[in-house]
């Protein structure tokens, strides 16, 4: 050994457990936002998630706590190696080294570490999303919608993620050495980051600010779009949430320092106490961090018993088993038709009820957006021709569902749900009709609202009203709808499904459109001048996705076509199916966090435990008895799993259910049972954490030799 | 060899300053065994770190024969630390991923001149503090005592012109502070060493030339072995010692 190189060959080698563990670290970082990224921003997901939607706005938000958490991991796995090296790095320099080779030497280290893990990282994230992916389709579902197509654009930004991470390392490398008092880089590793005092009272603030900071995040949008009517940068209204995190970071303080205990049992648990306040900064911040993955993944879970159960308990709530509607000018099977395909399936048609609407204008107030130098704001300007509505006559209603309403002329009933919902475009609120091709014109006086599952989104109207308002309407201005029921619905798939082909297959592409396309629209847009936006045409143009008959089982077809069926046995049946992109997404964005937040665990108990080593013995030789010794590392190891746990659990259900309360200021049936299953779910991760805990809790005992 | 005159140190803790060193000056001879002592706080180990330039100095001058090490640049200082100064520490800081043998060839590694010869001095040199057998070891695996003399020989390696020790004995038995005690002993009778040792322990200061008393940041005292045997000269220490804390 004549060289310096030598020596710190062998030092690497000797030390490699240091070496592991910070490529191991930044290896998992960068898999973990690459896999992220490859799912988020491969086609298959893409053309599913539509831009600027909830979808796609909760997936990136929870990207950036991922791709958070994953930095400030990094960044401790870094600091941790530069503490353990810092002894080595300090000799070389007090033996009188110049501290340029040092870094020199140390900078061709820290590159060929970050270069090797980072694209290790990049490299397996394929097999690895591939895989996941593979066992959802294996084991969940199966559509064509679910092959997986990546996009290398992905892999960018994940490079510039280790790029930004492997600044980041050779900085801190570099700050390691670059020190003028040797003795304090010599003594770096000795140097605790305690923290002393903690009021009790940043427990309850913490907690305070937690909520303050939640419903202030929540409705500071809320304030700008409906007060100040401006729709504010996202960065902006972002900034509202950071009394989350102060508040979060203080609970934390305040459970590592303090404990949520009485003061009078201080000293039952003072050697985990006296630990956990050693490093305080270090525990704190990870403990932060984990905390925060925690609630990204669970906000990530909630997303399919959610919208499982919503969906599942809205199809068991339809009145009727088979309800389809269709515009006049289209030859759609009608109950002829239809009784004998019945009969070609065996299926018994118990009862058939149609009848024909109207679409006629309605008024409403417009948000007329202006961009200016702040944003984009609007004002909003009533107009007495907005869009549309469907229309049914008094009599029809009654036939259809048996309830009368004696409406007098010039009233209208709302049809809402039993949730007291309609669909995001029924505003319900109509005070002028509008007969879109003669002009002629109805003032409403009054609008009441009826609950119809069947029915709601539409408007019901006098008869007499209703015939003089449906006077000269074309066929294409008028449709039909047509509900059934059958005998034993949970056996008519094959004939469901047929039925509902056999409705594609009759439909022309005058009706090959989203639900949000609207002939008012279209005409008041085409009066102006302008290119209607929900227009087939328009939306090729853009590059947007369209809805094709070529693709009628894919999500975008099931979920949004203007005329889609509800047959609730084809419903039920194809959930899965129709949201599996939905789904899976969001079973991937928790895995991925999940398995951060394990690992982050793990590689922090164990750094307790190598730490430790060193009291331990002294414990033991003070006559610490085997028990004792597992109870004082059981505690940390407690503290380390079970804070960021409950905490983070806590946190985001508390602002999920506020979510779910402030849609609109009441919590439905539905959303209850989601928040159920949400709980039944929490439950089985944490069995799931549990096992981890106890898998590491057996790791440190073994390092510390405790029995 | 050593000539440091008018050394000013302090460290400033909040909106606090503290003095460490008041202004002190003094010379170390050629071959010489010079010791400090003090109590706690005096000064003892911020002087040595000084003199090393580990940490920075406020004022004063520290002539290492005739370079004067306050002035020098980084890069200068890096060549003074691996050519002309040995250090010994209380806490050893020995590199623990290699052996005793590499662990004393490292400040020859460092300064690239790694010869057979160097090699062959590096095998004399735990010959004579009879770590020998230990050679091929890790820091882990040897005593206090071995690990301390392995610190001596390392500093010895490239022959410095002089040994900086920071309390070499402190964290040693009775037994294993003799051997390194005994060791200096040698590095100065075998290979003419100039050692300035500082120690809060007045066996290892009665064999040195010569005794500095700090305290308060300041020499309180200087005392002289002479031509006096070695208890004779501890005695002498202690009534210091004494004297000092009334």
């Amino acid at each position: 050994m004549k060289t310096f190189t030598d020596i710190y060959k062998t030092l690497r080698k000797k030390n490699r457990g240091q070496y592991a563990l910070l490529t191991g670290c930044l290896f998992f970082s960068v898999l973990l936002i690459s896999a992220y990224l490859s799912i988020m921003r491969s086609p298959t997901v893409l053309s599913v998630l539509p831009e600027g939607g909830d979808s796609r706005k909760q997936v990136m938000m929870i990207f950036v706590l991922t791709a958070i958490g994953c930095a400030v991991f990094s960044l401790y796995a870094a600091s941790l190696f530069f503490r353990q090296k810092s002894k080595d790095l300090g000799i070389f320099l007090a033996l009188g080294m110049e501290r340029q080779t040092l870094a020199g030497h140390l900078i061709r280290e820290l590159s060929v570490i970050a270069l090797l893990s980072c694209s290790a990282g990049i490299l397996l994230s394929i097999p690895l999303t591939k895989g996941i992916w593979g066992l959802f389709r294996l084991f969940l579902v199966d559509t064509e919608e679910m092959v997986l197509f990546l996009d290398p654009g992905a892999f960018t930004i994940a490079l510039l993620f280790s790029i930004c991470v492997t600044v980041i390392l050779l900085h801190m490398g570099i700050r390691s050495i670059r020190r003028i008092n040797i003795m304090e880089i010599i003594q770096e590793r000795h140097k605790s980051e305690p923290i002393h005092d903690v009021p009790r009272s940043y427990g309850i603030i913490g907690i305070l600010l937690v909520i303050f900071g939640a419903v202030l995040g929540y409705q500071a949008p809320v304030f700008f779009i409906l007060g100040l009517h401006w729709y504010p940068p996202e960065i902006l209204t972002a900034i509202f949430y950071i009394p989350v995190f102060i508040g979060l970071y203080m609970i934390l303080l305040h459970t590592v320092i303090n404990g949520w205990h009485k003061k009078k049992a201080v000293y039952k648990d003072i050697v985990a106490t006296s630990q956990m306040k050693f490093q305080g900064r270090q525990t704190v911040r990870n403990l932060l961090v984990m905390s925060v993955l925690i609630a990204g993944a669970y906000f990530a879970s909630f997303y399919t018993p959610m919208i499982s159960v919503g969906a599942l308990m809205s199809y068991d709530a339809r009145p009727v088993d088979y309800a389809y509607h269709f515009r006049m000018d289209q030859q759609i099977p009608m109950e002829k038709e239809v009784r004998e395909l019945a009969d070609e399936y065996d299926v018994t048609i118990t009862d058939w009820n149609s009848a024909p609407m109207i679409r006629l204008g309605v008024d409403g107030t417009q948000h007329v957006e202006t961009e200016t130098s702040l944003g984009t704001t609007w004002e909003p300007v009533y107009r007495e021709l907005l869009n549309s509505e469907l229309f049914l006559s008094e009599s029809s209603y009654t036939a259809l569902t048996g309830e009368t309403l004696n409406l007098s002329s010039g009233t209208l009933a709302a049809i809402l749900d039993s949730e007291g919902n309609a669909g995001m475009e029924f505003a319900g609120n109509a005070k002028l009709l509008t007969n879109p091709l003669s002009g002629h014109t109805l003032p409403v006086t009054a609008v009441q609202t009826v609950v119809q599952n069947a029915l709601y989104g539409r408007y019901v109207m006098n008869d007499k009203d209703y015939l003089m308002m449906g006077e000269n309407l074309t066929p294409e201005w008028e449709e039909m709808i047509c509900l059934f029921n059958v005998e034993d619905c949970d056996q008519t798939y094959e004939f469901a499904k047929t039925l509902f082909y056999d409705i594609v297959d009759h439909s022309d592409s005058k009706v090959e459109v989203y639900d949000a396309w609207d002939p008012v629209r279209k005409q008041l847009s085409e009066e102006s001048g302008a290119a209607y936006w929900a227009d087939p045409e328009y939306l090729e143009e853009y590059g947007f996705e369209q809805i094709s008959y070529d693709v009628r089982d894919s999500s975008n077809f099931r979920l949004f076509w203007k005329y889609m069926p509800r047959f609730r046995v084809l419903d039920k049946a194809d959930f899965v199916k129709t949201m599996a992109v939905y789904l899976m997404v969001f079973i991937f964005v928790a895995i991925v966090c999940f398995a951060a937040v394990f690992v982050i665990a793990y590689t922090r108990s164990m750094t307790i435990a190598i730490n430790g080593q060193q009291l331990y013995d002294d414990l033991r030789h003070l006559g610490a008895s085997n028990d004792y010794l597992y109870q004082t590392i059981r505690s940390q190891m407690k503290r380390v799993f079970c804070t960021p746990a409950v905490i983070g659990t806590c946190i985001i259900y508390a602002f999920y259910a506020m979510i779910m309360f402030f849609n609109d200021n009441k919590l439905s049936v539905s959303e209850l049972a989601g928040m159920a299953a949400c709980l039944l779910l929490i439950a089985c991760i944490s069995a799931l954490f549990y096992g981890v805990y106890r898998m590491t809790l057996r790791k440190v005992c073994a390092v510390l030799h405790i029995r | 060899m050593l000539e440091v005159s008018a050394l000013q140190k302090n460290y400033q803790v909040g909106k606090n300053t503290y003095e460490v060193l008041k202004g002190i000056s003094f010379t170390v001879n050629d071959g010489e065994f010079v010791a400090v002592m003090g109590p706690s706080g005096s000064g003892k180990t911020t002087l040595l770190n000084c003199i090393s330039r580990y940490i920075p100095v406020d004022a004063g001058q520290i002539r290492l024969g005739s370079t004067d090490l306050a002035s020098l640049n980084e890069k200068q200082l890096a060549k003074v630390r691996n050519q002309k100064l040995g250090f010994v520490f209380q806490d050893f800081l020995l590199l623990d991923g290699l052996t005793v043998r590499q662990n004393i060839l490292l400040p020859a590694i460092i300064g690239e001149t790694v010869s057979e010869r160097v090699e062959e001095q590096a095998d004399h040199l735990c010959s004579i503090f009879g770590i020998q057998h230990i050679m091929h070891k890790y820091p882990a695996e040897i005593s206090g005592g071995e690990k301390q003399r392995t610190a001596v020989a390392r500093a010895l390696i490239n022959h410095p012109l002089l040994i900086l020790a920071d309390e070499p004995t402190g964290n040693l038995d009775s037994k294993s502070s003799r051997a390194v005690i005994d060791t200096f002993e040698q590095a100065r009778t075998s290979l003419s060493a100039t050692i300035f040792m500082v120690t809060h322990d007045s066996f290892a200061a009665s064999f040195c030339d010569r005794v500095i008393i700090l305290r308060d940041g300041v020499i309180w005292k200087t005392v002289v072995k002479g031509g006096r045997k070695r208890l004779a000269f501890q005695d002498e220490l202690l009534d210091t010692i004494r004297e000092m804390g009334q």
